[in-house]
């Protein structure tokens, strides 16, 4: 197999942008009618998600640890897409149609060799993978939704009991799937650290024009199905550190970080917390009555409110992370953010001025994994 | 096959060509000779007339090829013009222009309902704070008031009393409570108005919001979830 050979012929069927993928997916939904049901409606997010991670895995092809992980990730995330090994030779077919309908002429038996080798070893390392975590967990979990609570304008908190019961640590989140929204997943932060009776608190915002987030709030979601995809992320407490704990929540961000301040609830030894949790609005600080009960019980959690953009607000106004700086210097803290991608950077960006160590910062961070 | 140029009223047909007449320029300005003019018309009128031809020519043509494409799936005889893998990818392509289609509807809906929510939650900041605003003049209304009633209370006269720091006394509790009741009053009043209005407006949202969901809003459509989407906070 030419890797050389490879990459040429695929950067220049690449220079044909979503022509590409919209034949890919033409060809493969005409030959296998059926497949085309383990997709959304719309397929516009989802072709340029194939190019990019074919563009990946060209790219990497030299790098064989990197892709493998890589593919391997891939292999388990597409299990809850319903992808099956048979699925895997009906994309082999259309992947090469597709590649040698835009090389024309430059299509020799050769590079359709190369093609197929190539492909043979990227199918190989997913179905591996997929298997391999078969024998582990279930593709995806179902959910009732048995509560939608709307506690303001845009933001409501939703309880689910998983079927079976579904094993996380506090402060992962997994994908999900509204029957309203086909074939549509979106990453949710668990709310709670695990209970008896297994149920899972999900906090959600409106976006503006979100169909998933609409799905799930909007109407009548109580008694739903929904389906929930495997836990990820890697925003979990150290607990071995012993150092005190920062958390910086902005809006629905403060899910995580609430399932855990309650995995710290349950440790032998409990370091202190200073919880800030910021919205823009007071009526924004949806959680805060449930915030400020945990703060009366435990006398190792401080909470904090801060209001942006009200600034008759009677507790901390301004920028979260301004009144965070303002109280105090968190060098020796471990530091937990979530929240928008500007405020997180920023608060980040700020701490790490101020002199905390960059690893001491754990930061909601999903990667690469949902594609 | 009829021919596509026949209804076709707005464009130059070669009896136009034929009948075109011009003025005659005035004497002793420059003009092109007429005969030339003619001469070129009528090459003009029989161009076209042979465009006109080629091109129903053609069309049979196409229309002929198409039948034959047709037919050729099920026959798969000699006359058949494009092999298989060409009406495959003609398949390809009215699928992916279908696909593409669907794409747009989708995300015309998403934008719609973006714009949507992102008016109301605009509209909504502002009614709040239009609210406090009132709340807060409501409230220094009420509180100017009272200090007018108690004033007065204190300077009206009062019975005759048993010793002078008791009247004091009670001409203070007195104003106080003149005070309390007139502001108690004129809070009570226009908050109860305004909450009316309030009601009113949001009656009128809901209305106009069941109405325009119904009419407009079509199954809202999918953003792209690679990567870092975010979680909760979306």
């Amino acid at each position: 197999m030419d890797a050389r050979r490879l990459k040429d012929s695929f950067s220049k069927v690449a220079m044909y942008g979503d022509e590409v993928p919209l034949f890919f997916y033409s060809d493969l939904f005409i030959r296998n009618p059926d497949v085309r049901d383990l997709f959304p409606i719309s397929m516009r997010a989802q072709r340029d998600h194939l190019l990019a991670a074919l563009g990946q895995i060209v790219s990497a092809f030299d790098r064989a640890d990197e892709l493998s992980a890589f593919l391997a990730g891939l292999g388990r995330d597409h299990r809850k897409f319903g992808a099956i090994a048979e699925h895997y030779d009906a994309v082999k077919d259309s992947l090469l149609t597709t590649i040698e309908h835009f090389c024309g002429d430059e299509w020799t038996p050769e590079l359709a060799a190369d093609w197929n080798t190539a492909y043979q070893t990227i199918a190989d390392v997913m179905i591996a993978a997929a298997k391999k975590d078969e024998a582990v967990r279930p593709a995806f979990w179902k959910g009732s939704v048995i509560a939608c609570e709307h506690r303001s304008f845009d933001i409501s908190v939703l309880q689910v009991r998983p079927e079976p019961r579904l094993d996380y640590v506090p402060g992962q989140s997994v994908a999900v799937e509204s029957p309203r929204r086909p074939r549509l997943w979106r990453y949710y932060s668990i709310a709670n650290a695990p209970r008896e009776d297994g149920t899972l608190d999900f906090h959600i915002r409106l976006v503006d024009g979100g169909s998933v987030s609409m799905a799930l709030t909007q109407g009548h979601s109580v008694g739903d199905e929904i389906r929930i995809g495997p836990p990820v992320g890697a925003l979990t407490l150290d607990t071995a550190s012993g150092r005190d704990i920062l958390m910086i929540g902005a809006s629905t961000g403060l899910a995580p970080l609430k399932a855990m301040v309650e995995h710290v609830a349950a440790l032998p030894r409990q370091p202190q917390v200073h919880l800030f949790f910021g919205a823009r609005y007071a009526d924004g600080l949806y959680d805060l009555p449930a915030l400020e009960k945990l703060a009366a019980e435990h006398d190792w959690l401080n909470v904090v409110p801060a209001v942006s953009k009200d600034l008759r607000y009677k507790g901390e106004t301004g920028s979260l992370p301004d009144v965070v700086t303002r109280h105090g210097n968190w060098s020796g803290h471990d530091v937990y953010l979530a929240g928008p991608t500007e405020l997180v950077n920023e608060a980040t960006a700020r701490l790490t001025a101020a002199g905390t160590p960059r690893q001491q910062m754990h930061v909601e961070d999903f990667g690469w994994s949902e594609s | 096959m009829t021919v596509a140029w026949h209804e076709d009223q707005k464009r130059l047909t070669p009896d136009d060509v034929q009948a075109a007449t011009f003025p005659v320029s005035r004497l002793g300005r420059r003009g092109y000779d007429e005969e030339s003019v003619r001469a070129f018309l009528r090459d003009v009128e029989r161009e076209i007339v042979t465009l006109m031809n080629e091109k129903v020519a053609l069309w049979n043509e196409v229309e002929r090829l198409r039948r034959r494409i047709i037919s050729g799936a099920k026959s798969n005889g000699d006359g058949v013009l494009f092999g298989k893998e060409d009406a495959h990818v003609h398949a390809v392509r009215i699928l992916s222009n279908a696909q593409l289609t669907a794409d747009r509807y989708v995300a015309d809906a998403q934008a719609y309902s973006h714009r949507l929510t992102e008016e109301a939650r605009s509209r909504r900041d502002e009614i709040l704070s239009q609210a406090q605003e009132h709340a807060d003049m409501i409230l220094e209304e009420a509180s100017e008031r009272a200090r007018e009633a108690a004033i007065a209370s204190l300077n009206s006269p009062t019975v005759a009393s048993s010793s002078p720091q008791l009247e004091s006394d009670r001409s203070a509790l007195k104003a106080e409570l003149a005070y309390l009741r007139a502001f108690g009053e004129v809070y009570r009043t226009h908050l109860r108005a305004y909450t009316e209005g309030m009601l009113r407006s949001i009656d009128e949202w809901e209305r106009r919001e069941a109405q325009s969901l119904e009419q407009t809003v079509p199954d809202p459509p999918g953003a792209p979830g690679l990567g870092g989407n975010g979680s909760g906070f979306r």
